[in-house]
């Protein structure tokens, strides 16, 4: 039985193509994981943790990836009720950022406290992938040095899966 | 501490430069009271932290995220430019579209740090193309002063690339630091771009990528010692942090550098003799007191606030002999309308300027990594002078580090936009951004902008701010000439995109709003630069100025109205090293008349020891010393 963290973090880690071992680097995961859980709700946070690692299984038994890929999208994204959480996800750990959910999300499932835009924290702001994404840093934290900007941009490479 | 709490000085504004004038003052012994209308910058390394977390912390990252205003010193707010609701009172027929931050250290908290001087024709306009006013100074006349400037507030750049349109140095003169290297996207740029040339109107420009001086800190030379972050704690002592000795490429000049290597008026009043310098934040100065026979300025009348989220405050006044308004262009005119001191010549307010200016954004085709280094370390400067000035307006290119996000809100609306509506996550989303955002181009393009006595500041009692001070109320236009100039930097950014195989992505339809103003048939957005100047020009007759060649007020001459306010005309350089050597320009001429007719004051207190001279050190004073304001 894996934890919820666990589960959140395996999801995590096929939303945003970052390694799980990066993903844990950025010590994020324990916030964005209650911040989800406290916006969204229990029920809603595990069955979208249930649903990927299920699409994940059955991709795994099959020995074709693409099927979790569509498993995701048919079952998780493409969701009206879990889609517009599981891209929040997505942004939250690119920008640092919670983003109020879509109105017609709180008007199908109800209206959620604290569902309003925010910075995550100044921690979150300073962790975003984004700018790991194209080999930048986020102003204001994280200065790789002088002179730096004089050089290509390193952007890491994909992982694979 | 003295009985007697006449000032020698009171200075009005702690930002450039009121704060490089309390410097040099106070290192000749006089004594100086510094009134900052806006909170505490604190001093200590400690608290300024606390402005980066703010900034971490704000959901939208614009120039004053990090700078939360008071109730008692409101400031204009990029973000009110379009509902129109802010503390200018805009006028028309378009919005002047910058801001500034009324805080201790002023708009320096969160300036970009380009310190360019004026070109020697940017002196002579009228008289070499007949458009605008000549100053009553010219180039070679301030040029000891910019190298002054250049040290203050520690420029790097290297003279070898600062030499074009006759811009001169005194010999053997190098900058205190080498130039910030240029980003890879400059050299990149540059690769592809020097040589092109441009044709506007008679005029055919050879273009080249131009390294942008800028006050952040780089390698020394000669024995310089870069100006890292301050930290003076309430023992009045400073430490030596060594940090900040070199821009680390933070990438948030605007709105706040985290280690200090780019400065801010902080720095110069950090350097001050403690001694012989009082600062008071939380004042805002609200009235002058005229002498009505003399003209004299007897004493000024300032409101104490000490929460910042409230209006309530007391009134005191300041005396000295001598009184220096640096409060800012928009400000300095503001509290003279506001002590009924609008002048006969009817100039006061009047020949409001910025820099109206374009953007041009677009794709690379190789990756250029933007979001990276100084938000802007080259430009091209070859449009700042020419013959074409007698048809339209000179203008330069900045070429901007941060890709579009001053345009489109990159890169977090791109990620945004990648999960949103492209549905993309994963790998492909990783793909999408790097495929886009690292391949970002942007131009900012500026345009120089002549006076005209219908731009300005005035006043209306129907609009009072929560402390019942005047808001200031704007009328703005942008002319021909300027217009004309906006649309050759239109074409020529297209042509330098072409040549340099950038994709053309401006669109102002879906972009961030930006004032438009028409032009020949279609439309303009433009943008402000921050670059308030004119309102209490300098001249050489009191008739058509406000203040003389020394700042000096023409009717009141124990009074000095410093900053861009007094620039007759602006050229295209940002204004800060220009009114950085104008302000050491007047304070020189302070001490030497101050100098000989005073007897020596006693300083506020005891000095003390410094931890490394003429590097930290400092005072300032939370609240006023005993006898200092006279409660009303």
């Amino acid at each position: 039985m894996t934890t919820r963290l666990e589960r959140f973090l395996a999801f995590s880690a096929d939303a945003t193509a970052f390694t799980r071992f990066e993903l844990q680097g950025t010590g994020q995961a324990r916030e964005y994981l209650d911040t989800v859980v406290r916006i969204a709700g229990d029920t809603i946070v595990d069955r979208l943790l249930d649903l990927h690692l299920h699409a994940k299984a059955v991709a795994a038994a099959s020995g074709n990836s693409a099927i979790m890929e569509h498993l995701l999208r048919r079952d998780v994204l493409s969701d009206p009720r879990l889609g517009p959480v599981a891209r929040n996800i997505v942004k939250m750990w690119f920008v640092g950022i919670w983003y109020e959910l879509p109105r017609e999300w709180t008007e199908a499932f109800g209206a959620r406290e604290g569902d309003v835009t925010f910075v995550v924290s100044g921690t979150a702001y300073a962790e975003g992938l984004l700018w790991r994404a194209i080999g930048a840093n986020p102003p204001g934290a994280k200065a790789p040095g002088y002179g730096s900007w004089a050089l290509p941009p390193h952007i890491p490479a994909l992982a694979a899966h | 501490m003295t009985a007697d709490m006449t000032h020698d000085v009171v200075v009005v504004g702690a930002g450039v430069a009121g704060s490089l004038i309390a410097r040099r003052l106070t290192t000749e012994g006089l004594r100086v009271l510094v009134l900052e209308a806006g909170p505490a910058t604190p001093s200590t390394f400690e608290g300024y932290l606390q402005h980066v977390q703010t900034f971490y912390a704000a959901s939208g990252k614009g120039a004053e995220s990090a700078w939360p205003p008071a109730i008692g010193a409101p400031q204009p707010d990029a973000r009110d430019l379009r509902s129109d609701n802010g503390y200018f009172v805009q006028r028309g027929p378009l919005k002047y579209g910058s801001t500034y931050t009324r805080a201790q250290g002023g708009s320096t908290l969160h300036w970009l740090g380009v310190s360019l001087r004026m070109l020697p024709e940017d002196f002579e306009l009228r008289s070499r193309y007949g458009r605008g006013r000549d100053w009553p100074l010219r180039y070679q006349a301030l040029e000891p002063w910019y190298r002054q400037a250049e040290r203050e507030i520690g420029v790097a750049a290297d003279v070898a690339d600062q030499t074009h349109h006759g811009i001169e140095f005194a010999d053997g003169y190098d900058y205190p630091m080498r130039r910030i290297p240029p980003s890879y996207s400059d050299i990149v740029l540059a690769a592809a771009v020097d040589g092109m040339s441009v044709r506007l109107g008679e005029d055919e420009i050879r273009l080249k990528v131009r390294s942008y001086p800028a006050a952040r800190n780089s390698i020394p030379r000669d024995g310089y010692r870069p100006v890292g972050a301050v930290d003076i704690r309430p023992d009045g002592l400073g430490r030596d942090l060594y940090l900040g000795e070199r821009c680390a490429g933070n990438t948030s000049c605007t709105p706040i550098c985290p280690i200090q290597a780019k400065y801010n008026a902080g720095k110069s009043l950090a350097r001050a003799n403690p001694a012989y310098l009082t600062v008071l934040a939380r004042a805002v100065a609200s009235k002058l007191h005229v002498d009505p026979v003399s003209g004299e300025v007897r004493g000024v009348e300032y409101q104490r606030y000490e929460d910042t989220s409230s209006p309530r405050h007391t009134v005191h006044t300041a005396h000295g002999r001598i009184y220096v308004l640096a409060a800012h262009a928009v400000e300095n005119a503001k509290l003279m309308l506001a002590s009924g001191l609008g002048g006969a010549s009817g100039m006061l307010g009047r020949n409001l300027m910025d820099h109206p200016s374009i953007y041009g954004w677009g794709l690379a085709k190789a990756p250029l990594g933007p979001y990276r280094g100084p938000l802007s370390t080259s430009g091209i400067d070859d449009m700042r002078g020419g013959a074409f000035r007698a048809r339209h307006a000179a203008f330069r290119v900045d070429i901007g580090n941060d890709g579009w996000r001053p345009t489109t809100g990159a890169p977090d609306t791109t990620v945004v936009d990648a999960v949103q509506t492209r549905g993309l996550y994963g790998a492909d989303l990783r793909r999408y951004l790097e495929s886009t955002l690292a391949r970002q181009v942007r131009f900012s393009l500026n345009a120089e902008q002549l006076p005209s006595a219908a731009n300005r500041v005035t006043i209306d009692p129907r609009y009072l701010d929560a402390m019942g001070n005047p808001r200031p109320v704007i009328s703005y236009d942008i002319d021909d000439y300027t217009l004309a100039g906006m649309a050759e930097a239109t074409r020529v950014y297209r042509e330098v995109f072409s040549r340099a195989g950038i994709e053309d992505h401006t669109d102002p339809e879906h972009s961030t709003w930006f004032p438009e103003v028409p032009y020949a048939g279609g439309t303009m957005r433009y943008h402000g630069m921050g670059h308030f100047a004119g309102t209490h020009g300098m001249g050489n007759d009191p008739e058509s100025s406000v203040v003389d060649v020394d700042q000096r007020s023409w009717e009141h001459r124990n009074l000095f109205l410093v900053g861009a306010g007094s620039f007759p005309t602006m050229g295209t350089s940002n204004p800060t090293l220009t009114m950085a050597a104008l302000a050491l320009r007047t304070a020189d001429r302070l001490i030497a008349e101050m100098g000989r007719s005073s007897h020596r004051q006693q300083p506020y207190r005891r000095e003390q020891g410094r931890s490394r001279d003429l590097s930290s050190g400092g005072y300032t004073e939370d609240r006023p010393p005993e006898g200092l304001g006279d409660r009303l």
